[in-house]
C-alpha cells in the first residue's frame, strides 16, 4: 500500500510521473497549489480580474470553474447549448446543477437561437464538425466575454489536449500553429485574454480532482468526436507515457522553454467584420458568412407559395 | 466469475475466467489503459492490484475526452 506523501495516511492517488501517492485531502490540496502555480507562473489573471469560465459539463471545465471559485477569484460559467440532442440536454443540466450547488452565476447561450444548431450546421458544412464546433464556440466566446465586461476567458485544456496538439502540429511542420500554441494568448485587436489553467494536468488528474471533489460531469463523449484524430494521438501518447512516466509532461514543458522563444507568428491583419464587428482577416466573418449560407439554403428549401 | 461495469451511462456484464481478478484486469479486459482511467466501486477509488468480487458492480472511468477544438 502505497502512504500519502503529506500525512503518511493511506494513499488513494498515485502520480507515476511525480512519482508520488497522496490521500483524497492532500490531492486536492496539490491539485489547488498547482493550478494557482501555473496562474501566477504565466501572469494568466489576478483576483482583480473577472473571469468567465467556458464549461461544457465535462470534467476539465467543471474542475476548472471549482477550483478557480475555491481560490478565491471571480469566476462566473458560460455554457453554449449545441443542440447536439439528449448529450447537449445532459450537459447543460450537469452545468446548471454545479452552479446551483455553489450559487454561480452560469450563463446560457442557444446556438439555436443564435446561428443554428451543430447537426443543421453539419447538413451544410464539409468539414468535420469538431473544426467549425471549435471555431463557433470560440466566436461565441469572446463576443460574450466582450459583451458582459469580462477580460479573461479561461477554458479547460488540459495536459493531453496540448501534447496531442503539439504532436499534430510538430508532424505537418505546422509552425504557425506551434507558434500560437502557449497557455496564455493576449488580448488585444479585438479579443480577450484567453487562458489555460490546466494545461499542466493530464485528464485522468482532472477526472480524480471531478471524482474526489463531488463534482458531477458528463462522462458521456460528444457524439459527433467519435474518430477524431485527437483521440488517437492522446493514445498513442499514453502508450510512450504508460512505459515512461513524465513523457507528455516533459514533451509540452520543453516545447515551451525551449523552442516556443524561437517561433514568431506570422502578424495577421484584423479589422471588424462588417457585419458584426468581430475581428476577421476578411471584410466580413467566417461566422457572418456561414449563417448568411445558412439563411440562403433555408430559403431555397422552403417550398415557394 | 462476472462483473457488473458501469461505463459512460451504459452497464454490461463483463465475464472472467477464474476467480481472482484484480483492477488492472478489468481495465485490461475493456481495452482500457491505468494511465488515463480508473475504477470505483461506489464512493471508492480502488487500487490497480486490488481485488474484485464476483457479482460486484464497479464503475470505469475513461478520461480521455476528443474532439476538443475550442481556442
Amino acid at each position: 500500500m502505497r502512504k500519502c506523501y503529506k500525512c503518511g495516511l493511506k494513499g488513494v492517488v498515485y502520480l507515476p510521473q511525480h512519482r508520488i501517492a497522496f490521500c483524497k485531502e492532500h490531492y486536492l490540496e496539490w491539485y489547488s497549489k498547482r493550478v494557482e502555480e501555473s496562474i501566477k507562473e504565466f501572469r494568466m489573471f489576478t483576483r482583480e480580474d473577472r473571469v468567465l469560465v467556458a464549461v461544457s459539463g465535462g470534467k476539465d471545465s467543471l474542475s476548472l470553474w471549482d477550483v478557480l471559485h475555491r481560490l478565491g477569484y471571480r469566476v462566473d460559467g458560460f455554457y453554449i447549448d449545441l443542440g447536439i440532442g439528449e448529450y447537449s440536454e445532459r450537459s447543460k443540466i450537469a452545468c446548471e446543477r454545479f452552479a446551483r450547488k455553489r450559487g454561480l452565476e452560469l450563463h446560457v447561450l442557444s446556438l439555436s437561437e443564435a446561428i443554428a444548431t451543430i447537426p443543421e450546421i453539419k447538413r451544410l458544412e464539409k468539414r468535420p464538425a469538431c473544426s467549425f464546433c471549435g471555431q463557433i464556440k470560440r466566436y461565441y466566446m469572446n463576443r460574450f466575454a466582450k459583451e458582459k465586461g469580462y477580460n479573461i476567458l479561461a477554458t479547460g485544456h488540459n495536459l493531453d489536449d496540448e501534447s496531442a496538439t503539439l504532436f499534430s502540429n510538430i508532424l505537418a511542420w505546422n509552425m504557425d500553429y506551434l507558434a500560437r500554441q502557449f497557455p496564455v494568448l493576449p488580448e488585444g485587436r479585438g479579443f480577450v485574454r484567453r487562458v489555460k489553467p490546466l494545461f499542466k494536468f493530464s485528464e485522468k488528474e482532472n477526472a480524480l480532482y471531478a471524482f474526489l471533489g463531488g463534482i458531477e460531469y458528463v462522462e458521456e463523449e460528444c457524439p459527433f468526436a467519435e474518430g477524431a484524430s485527437s483521440i488517437e494521438y492522446k493514445r498513442l501518447l499514453s502508450q510512450l507515457e504508460e512505459e515512461s512516466p513524465g513523457t507528455k509532461l516533459r514533451f509540452y514543458m520543453d516545447f515551451l522553454r525551449r523552442l516556443h522563444p524561437l517561433l514568431e507568428a506570422q502578424e495577421v491583419e484584423l479589422s471588424p467584420c462588417s457585419v458584426c464587428g468581430e475581428p476577421t482577416t476578411r471584410e466580413v466573418c467566417s461566422l457572418c458568412r456561414l449563417r448568411e449560407r445558412l439563411s440562403s439554403k433555408t430559403l431555397s428549401s422552403s417550398p415557394s407559395s | 466469475m462476472k462483473l457488473r461495469i458501469v461505463y459512460r451511462g451504459q452497464v454490461k456484464e463483463l465475464p472472467f475466467e477464474g476467480e481472482r481478478v484484480r483492477v488492472v484486469d478489468v481495465l485490461k479486459a475493456m481495452g482500457l489503459s491505468r494511465e488515463y482511467a480508473f475504477v470505483v466501486r461506489g464512493e471508492e477509488l480502488l487500487e490497480e492490484d486490488e481485488f474484485v468480487r464476483d457479482g460486484e458492480e464497479l464503475r470505469v472511468v475513461n478520461a480521455i475526452s476528443g474532439g476538443k477544438d475550442y481556442l
